[in-house]
């Protein structure tokens, strides 16, 4: 028996537009900031920016897009993660210290991809199993990460080397592209798994998802994880642009991550945020301080720029959710 | 941590794929499946002895039940008897303290709902599992979405897939692509139904699975229900309505008090309400005074409101309004449009003859005669439950009983005290119990008790004897019927249509966000209000 | 889910009685007040002069900083919010108090009043993006923090203006630090303020409503509860006690410096959730925050007087925060 009482359906591009708004804003802002930015630049010094200023810029944000990938991901759980500001930090320490040639660099990168993934694994059980609250238990774990960066790396000083710099940001080459691109990629695979799957349902409605069968606190830890990993590489493209290390380097990062994730649209209530969103607020903010130098503006005031642009982000993103559901 | 194959979420790689083929050919009638090794009449699923407690709630105790293959069993009981505990032990949402489950004739143990449907056990909750910010097609594939390049998810596929599954079951008019979250209520029940029939369940629970639907959609998952039966699945459900448990049901089990009370293939509504109630008396109702004549209490001249097209009417002190029809024509629209807790777009309000704002919950209360709504859900709308049943109680008239800001104890116990004696409230000391550990019946008492103190002159009643015992039921209707005595206006919606008709000097019932008709005097009747519901004025 | 369960047994009347008294919320906070006796036990034998009477004064008057923090992120915690503007709104106002008062008595009302004023202001800024723009409080006061930390910055040359090598004005540096009984003034405010608050929460109506709201938002809005309203009021008063933190602090050190309320930051809410506060909102009591406080700056005291390295120090303040929050068991949980 049919309930066929055709309604017409909304164009699929409607929906799209409806279901993304606040990331598809974040685009907007990231272009109508490179239009400033190329405003700007071209009014202070008569030419347009070449490939060298280009790659430098995205290079500036690869390890906040980095480590805005892994916080998207604990966002759509409901969470947020405030270690990993003590995971990059560890990350450069151990780089800093340990890695002298080629073969110690490969070795150490591995580890310290382990130490990250490990690190999340700690957040993810004490928030998953142990059901501790999220900005708690990494609240508290930054300051042990902390504590151990300091440990592995007491001052500032080691030496990186140059080989890191040379793979992960070399200004000469467009690699910072690519990586960027990785972590669209990476994305973009996520989505499309069954772990992404539970992780955006578990964000949803913790008990439906148990309904449907997923495993809620293995999601949930899985989040952690891949957060802990993603800081650590976060970490070590940080180490890749300095020459020598500091062990305190990761905690600008801890606020600014959230901010990447709010400013691309991700929303706290779970279940729905996108990388590219995250990537777009990375970029932005990392474009801000070069808009704010050609316009001549009073480079102390840049933290004003940025908090008011995440708060108008958001405010607009509010309206426009609003808007494009409400217009059935 | 490693993307590996979710053979382990989806059962047996054979099963998987059956499961994937069934769903992805829609030329096959998809009921036309039947179970695997299920032979008709033999047992589907059984609870031995099963006993179930919540802290010091025992909400199952000794019980037994027993459903097969091919037949439609229905499970009655008051809310609070043990239903959907008992359910959500069969489907493997929880765990019973004691007892057996047998599946097909054997022991069985789940350590949670997955595994209850790799056992074929389906279950459509009265709480809605939807992922709300997924698409419809997210939602109904979730468990087994269509996969293209590399084992990853294609996303492409999924509205394609949606909507061929939608269509299989009649339901094209529902976009595969919305998302959960902007369908209607209704539709969101239909999209669980649905769900939960696409894993091609052997034994198939449904947990009040029509208290949100039109006729028309309780027509089509009954016929869907009989072409289960026909094919041999062992389905059973819950309800409120008899005429559906008559409509459908081969065979039907009372519950009360967290144990079976008795099985029949059929049964009189009496007797059936004999066995839940335990009372051999039928309800009692008290008679609603008479209302006298005088300017209307309130007066609402065509309000709009989003679910509610037009509505106009008047209500007098005294009077007990009915506001009837079915579930979700705008009856709670209605109240919270007159409690400013819903956005008006159009229309008036009037309290005493005098042009009322109400745009927030405070203007309502503080509208001349003052307007109190007890909401439909207590838990989540309206008690606060960690706190205690004193600052509940005295919460929305804190200002009466205070100066500059301050509390006055004294006044404050002295007002609870007195709504306490007057509702019969079970707290030995109300500074300290919390209502959390309260029952059902006493924690709606805590609620209306909160409204009452407020000495506001209108009531909105909306739903107020929902999960609460037949007693504390009996007190709730004397207390209206009291209140009405008293000169109070009553505005009362009930899921049950036979509180309203015996209750309510008069009945409004709204179709469509529209008064459908005005019944008054003999007419109010339980079927009279059920015909005018679904009589179309169009006609 | 709907369809309350009808109980069929009720709870023995000996458990009952002992649950009156003896609520979780009580529990925490004698728990908490335990610890800070135990930390000063353990210290005392530890280190000599820990326990003594200048040691325990020394910690309580840097644990005031962190209390009077604390006391402004419990109001917005307990409605389920968070201030994450508090460092800059701290050092900010220190800025505020000195260069508008320039050091001098005359001017030293007024500086107070404006800076106490900013902080008033900024929270009304976060409580109504919060209350009524519907923002997420993490962005809201993460976003107002960076904008305070770029006006300040920005205004003041990045600290090396000419007023801002001021110092606080000595009337109030000496309600501050200076003696009366041989104790600090500071630790006299922060008794007062203790007991303001304490009597605020538990006889006003506005009391009555915030727990409310942080119990549930739903029913206090049909309860006719202001949410907006007292939303942007608590923020109002997180602002304050963050100002009132820059005043003590800037009148501690003579000046202020930068970055004077970063750590300030997470020491707030991990005192207030170590006072038994839940993150969640709803429940917890102030006397708990206060001993909160007093347990982090002490544990602190000890790993420092301990001679630990910073990392240590780190690195177990750290670990007994999880410790506190895991005994404390599921009740903080955050779904």
């Amino acid at each position: 028996m049919s309930l066929t009482r055709q309604t017409a359906w909304r164009a699929p591009s409607r929906h799209f537009v409806a279901q993304n708004s606040t990331t598809l804003l974040a685009l907007v802002i990231l272009v109508f900031s490179v239009v400033a930015y190329l405003v700007l630049y071209y009014q202070s010094l008569g030419h347009f920016p070449d490939q060298y200023d280009l790659t430098t810029i995205i290079d500036t944000a690869l390890p906040l897009a980095w480590v805005g990938l892994g916080q998207t991901i604990v966002v759509v759980t409901r969470g947020l993660d405030l270690s990993v500001g003590g995971v990059m930090s560890v990350a450069v320490a151990l780089a800093a210290s340990r890695m002298h040639d080629v073969g110690t660099m490969i070795l150490w990168c591995v580890i310290v991809l382990l130490v990250g993934a490990f690190a999340g694994f700690v957040n993810g059980v004490l928030v998953a199993y142990a059901k501790l609250a999220p900005i708690l238990v990494t609240l508290a774990t930054l300051s042990i990460f902390e504590g151990i960066a300091l440990v592995v790396l007491p001052q500032p000083g080691g030496q990186i080397p140059v080989g890191l710099t040379n793979v992960l940001t070399n200004p000469g080459h467009p690699y910072a592209l690519i990586y960027l691109f990785l972590i669209l990629g990476i994305w973009s695979v996520f989505r499309r798994t069954s772990l992404g799957t539970a992780i955006f349902a578990t964000g949803n409605d913790e008990t439906a998802a148990t309904a449907n069968g997923i495993n809620v606190a293995r999601a949930t830890l899985a989040a952690y994880v891949l957060s802990g990993l993603f800081a650590a590489v976060a970490g070590l493209f940080v180490a890749a642009q300095t020459t020598a290390g500091d062990p305190g380097a990761g905690n600008p990062f801890v606020l600014t991550s959230i901010a990447a994730v709010f400013l691309g649209g991700a929303t706290i209530f779970g279940g729905r945020a996108h990388a590219l969103g995250t990537v777009c607020g990375a970029l932005v903010l990392t474009l801000i301080v070069s808009v704010l130098f050609y316009a001549n503006v009073n480079q102390l005031y840049q933290a004003m720029y940025e908090g008011l642009l995440l708060i108008l982000a958001v405010l607009l993103g509010i309206l426009v959710g609003k808007l494009a559901r409400t217009s059935r | 941590m490693s993307e590996a194959p979710v053979d382990s979420r989806t059962g047996s790689g054979s099963e998987r794929a059956r499961r994937e083929a069934a769903v992805v050919s829609p030329e096959r009638h998809p009921v036309a499946l039947g179970g695997q090794g299920s032979s008709r009449s033999s047992v589907g699923v059984e609870a031995r002895d099963i006993h179930k407690s919540y802290g010091p709630v025992r909400a199952v105790e000794a019980a037994n039940f027993a459903a097969r293959f091919g037949e439609v069993h229905a499970l009655v009981g008051e809310n609070g008897a043990g239903k959907s505990t008992l359910i959500k032990i069969l489907c493997g949402v929880a765990r019973p303290d004691s007892g057996a489950i047998l599946v097909r004739g054997q022991e069985a143990s789940f350590s949670g709902p997955l595994q209850a449907q790799r056992a074929g056990i389906g279950t459509v909750f009265q709480e809605l599992t939807l992922m709300r910010w997924m698409s419809v097609a997210e939602n109904l594939l979730i468990n087994v979405p269509p996969r293209g390049f590399g084992g990853l998810i294609s996303r492409r596929k999924l509205p394609e897939l949606g909507a061929e599954v939608l269509a299989q079951y009649g339901l094209e008019r529902i976009d595969p692509r919305a998302l959960a979250a902007d369908l209607s209520v209704a539709d969101q029940q239909l999209i669980e139904i649905v769900r939960a029939l696409q894993r091609r369940p052997d034994i198939l629970f449904l947990d009040e699975p029509t208290a949100a639907l039109s006729e028309t959609e309780v027509d089509w998952l009954f016929s869907l229900v009989r072409d289960l039966r026909d094919n041999g699945v062992c389905t059973v459900f819950t309800s409120h309505r008899w005429r559906e448990i008559e409509t459908v049901a081969d065979w039907i089990t009372v519950f009360r008090n967290g144990r079976d009370v008795g099985t029949a293939r059929t049964m009189d509504e009496d007797e059936a309400i004999q066995l839940m109630t335990g009372r051999t008396l039928e309800r009692i109702f008290p008679k609603p005074p008479a209302v006298p004549e005088s300017q209307p209490a309130l007066r609402v001249k065509d309000l709009v409101a989003d679910g509610v097209r037009s509505v106009s009417f008047e209500i007098r002190p005294g009077e007990i309004l009915g506001i009837g029809g079915l579930a979700g024509h705008g009856q709670r629209q209605l109240f919270l449009s007159l409690f400013g807790a819903h956005k008006v777009s159009g229309g008036t309000i009037e309290v005493q003859g005098r042009r009322k704002r109400i745009r927030k919950p405070l203007d309502a209360i503080r509208s001349g005669m003052g307007i109190a709504l007890v909401p439909e859900d207590r838990k989540s709308e309206g008690l606060f439950m960690p706190m205690s049943v004193r600052d509940n109680l005295s919460l929305a008239q804190l200002p009466a009983l205070s100066r500059f800001g301050l509390i006055r104890w004294g006044k404050e116990r002295a007002s609870v005290g007195k709504v306490i004696r007057t509702l019969a409230i079970r707290s030995a000391a109300p500074t300290r119990d919390r209502v959390s550990a309260m029952s059902g019946g006493n924690q709606q008492k805590v609620l209306i008790g909160r409204w009452l103190a407020t000495d506001a002159q209108i009531l909105l009643l909306y739903d107020v004897t929902r999960g609460v015992d037949v007693a504390t039921k009996q007190e709730i209707y004397q207390l209206i019927v009291e209140q009405a005595a008293a000169g109070k206006a009553v505005l009362f919606f009930s899921s049950e249509t036979e509180e309203m008709a015996h209750l309510c000097q008069r009945v409004l019932v709204l179709r469509e966000g529209r008064v459908n008709a005005e019944l008054t005097g003999d007419d109010v009747q339980a079927d009279q209000i059920v015909a005018a519901a679904m009589k179309d004025r169009s006609q | 889910m709907s369809g309350a369960e009808t109980p069929v047994t009720t709870v023995g009347r000996g458990a009952a009685v002992a649950s009156w008294i003896w609520t979780p919320d009580r529990r925490k906070v004698v728990f908490a007040w335990v610890a800070v006796v135990v930390l000063f036990l353990i210290g005392g034998f530890i280190k000599s002069g820990f326990a003594s009477g200048t040691g325990i004064t020394t910690i309580l008057l840097v644990a005031s900083f962190t209390g009077f923090v604390a006391t402004g992120q419990m109001f917005v915690i307990l409605v389920g919010g968070i201030d994450l503007s508090i460092p800059w709104v701290l050092n900010a106002a220190g800025l505020l108090l000195v260069t508008t008062s320039l050091g001098q008595d005359d001017h030293a009302l007024v500086a107070v009043l404006l800076t106490l004023g900013l902080g008033l202001v900024i929270g009304a800024l976060n409580g109504i993006g919060v209350g009524y723009f519907g923002i997420s409080a993490v962005v809201m006061t993460l976003g107002m923090n960076g904008v305070m930390q770029g006006l300040t910055l920005g205004l003041t040359g990045g600290m090396t203006c000419d007023r801002c090598t001021a110092s606080a004005p000595d009337v109030v540096r000496r309600a501050v630090v200076g003696n009366a009984l041989g104790v600090p003034g500071d630790l006299f405010i922060w008794l007062g303020v203790t007991a303001l608050v304490t009597f605020i929460l538990s006889a006003t109506v506005f009391a009555r409503r915030t727990y409310a709201l942080g119990s549930n938002e739903r029913a206090s809005f049909l309860a006719g509860i202001n949410v907006k309203r007292l939303t942007v009021v608590l923020y109002m008063l997180s602002g304050l006690f963050a100002a009132l933190a820059g005043i003590a602090l800037t009148a501690f050190g003579g000046q202020p410096t930068l970055g004077l309320g970063d750590p300030y930051l997470l020491q707030s809410v991990a005192a207030v959730v170590i006072g038994g506060v839940s993150i969640l909102g709803g429940r917890g009591l102030f006397l708990g925050v206060i001993a909160g406080s007093i347990i982090l700056v002490a544990l602190v005291t000890l790993l420092q007087a301990l001679n630990i390295a910073d990392s240590g120090r780190d690195i177990l303040y750290g670990v007994v925060i999880l410790a506190i929050l895991l005994l404390y068991g599921r009740e903080q949980n955050a779904r």
